[in-house]
């Protein structure tokens, strides 16, 4: 009889809206990332990548990384979650804080966060770290090294809407994120972000793949300088200066996946007031098919810059070795043309030294030149 | 002798169709304020739609495969990796999972908001067949 009269109690218990996680409950999840990654057909010690950590001997640095995210709800509808990730960075280990946020769903298609967020930039942006959830081992550079920002302090809104033949989500962020790092020139400087603001619309069908149009803005300060040897004189050149300039970002992508096809498709463009530039254009497109548990996939990439335009194809043949572990390999072949580094990394001497050349009319000084590599990468993502 | 050798092979498939699949129903508490479409159904196993509660089977079985891939049109590796991007950009959880098909029809049969998928032959009175899938 007891038993009886506790079951409805039970089943009241455990009938908590669905949306969130219950009061207590928390959920642990894990993703990582072991790769090596090899640059060849350009000249020693050069290197390529966002972080410049892609050169010609084999590293593991740039593709490898881990992650842990714990979920845990406060109230029914109130929860906090935390990502911590951990990187090898210019040859020490990292440990950042990406996620750290307050979540309140205040009704079935409304949620509200504020903490430290990761900044909805590219399509990929929120789960950049998490290689399990895209196809590449390493995303496109060509438009993935536009925005360094992973994350940012602030609150954002998100709003879905589900429809008759998929969803709609809306999601507007706003808020700041100071004293981050930036490469640049084989070199780390301190960057400021105000007055960040982004807003994006994601279009989920159930049959025709997923639309995504994006746009973040920011009031960027930073100072990029340095020493050059000159003639032999050490001397400083300031070679960028920002002070609240604002950077604005425009993405838009598409991506499919029916079982067997996919694709997926980005395209980007960069504004930053006073950096002597025009607009940076970036974009790619990738097709793959799956074969059983192998996906063979080609992606052809594309960077525009007042400088030059860095291009690239990629092959890749991933093999699901679990439902959540995918071996990857993957072949990307770079070329840049008009003088232009690309996503090469080009020292502040040689810079200047191509400069020079350049102001010279050739009496001093190294002209610029084209750059090209063979990019060969090997790894495992997982998530569990 | 084609005509019947192609019915033979139509019927031989039919067989092994039914071998390979039992038919799945979708339920719902008899009381259930609605009865959502089978776009409705995907939305809310795929977490986009919360107005009512989802419970999923745990771990990977006959009924959960020919569910998802008839409903959601995603196969066990797409669903993972469907997941995989909710959870880690902050945007979702999976539902929450019971053992089994008598499980899913005890929850269901609890909870007036509830929604569930079993094996056709583990339907019961205690709830409301929705739809159920060849």
């Amino acid at each position: 009889m007891m038993k009886m009269k506790l079951l409805p109690l039970a089943i009241c218990l455990a009938s908590a809206p669905a949306f969130a996680l219950e009061q207590g409950e928390y959920r642990l999840n894990y993703f990582g990332s072991v790769g090596i990654t090899h640059l060849g057909g350009e000249d020693q010690g050069r290197s390529y990548g966002v972080s410049g950590q892609t050169t010609d001997s084999w590293r593991g640095d740039q593709l490898s990384k881990f992650g842990a995210q714990l979920t845990y709800g406060l109230t029914d509808t109130l929860g906090v979650t935390l990502q911590a990730t951990a990187k090898p960075l210019q040859d020490e280990w990292q440990a950042n804080l990406e996620w750290a946020y307050l979540s309140w769903q205040a009704n079935d298609q409304l949620m509200v966060r504020a903490g430290r967020l990761r900044s909805p930039v590219y399509m990929y942006s929120e789960s950049l770290d998490v290689g399990f959830s895209y196809p590449w081992l390493r995303l496109p550079d060509e438009v993935y090294s536009q925005v360094q920002l992973t994350n940012y302090e602030g609150a954002d809104v998100v709003y879905t809407l589900p429809l008759s033949y998929g969803s709609v989500t809306f999601q507007v962020a706003a808020g700041q994120a100071k004293n981050r790092d930036y490469f640049a020139y084989d070199d780390l400087f301190s960057i400021d972000y105000g007055k960040l603001f982004g807003g994006n619309v994601s279009l989920a069908t159930n049959d025709y793949g997923t639309f995504r149009v994006g746009y973040v803005e920011a009031d960027i300060s930073t100072t990029i300088d340095g020493v050059v040897n000159a003639f032999g004189t050490p001397t400083y050149r300031q070679l960028l200066e920002l002070k609240k300039d604002k950077g604005k970002f425009t993405s838009i992508g598409y991506q499919y996946d029916n079982g067997t096809w996919l694709t997926a498709n980005e395209w980007t463009t960069r504004v930053t007031e006073n950096d002597n530039n025009a607009s940076i254009d970036s974009f790619y497109l990738m097709g793959g098919r799956r074969f059983g548990d192998f996906l063979a996939h080609v992606t052809y990439a594309q960077l525009d810059e007042n400088e030059g335009r860095q291009n690239s194809w990629t092959l890749g043949l991933n093999y699901n070795i679990a439902p959540t572990v995918v071996l990857k390999t993957e072949y990307k072949r770079v070329d840049t043309s008009g003088g232009y580094d690309g996503v090469f990394v080009r020292g502040k001497q040689e810079l200047y030294e191509n400069e020079l050349f350049e102001r010279s009319g050739g009496l001093a000084g190294v002209p610029a030149r084209n750059y090209d590599g063979d990019i060969i990468s090997v790894g495992v993502d997982f998530v569990f | 002798m084609k005509q019947s050798v192609r019915l033979l092979s139509a019927a031989l498939g039919l067989a092994l169709a039914g071998l390979a699949q039992a038919e799945v129903a979708v339920i719902v508490n008899p009381g259930a304020a609605k009865a959502p479409s089978q776009a409705e159904v995907a939305n809310i196993f795929l977490g986009k739609d919360k107005s009512m509660k989802g419970y999923d089977q745990a771990g990977w079985n006959a009924t959960k495969e020919a569910f998802y891939t008839k409903v959601t049109s995603k196969n066990e590796a797409q669903l993972k990796s469907y997941w995989s991007g909710l959870v880690f950009t902050g945007k979702g959880q999976p539902l929450p999972s019971v053992g089994g098909d008598a499980d899913v029809v005890a929850k269901v049969a609890g909870e007036a908001d509830a929604i569930g998928y079993v094996d056709a032959a583990a339907v019961n009175d205690s709830v409301k067949v929705l739809f159920t899938l060849p």
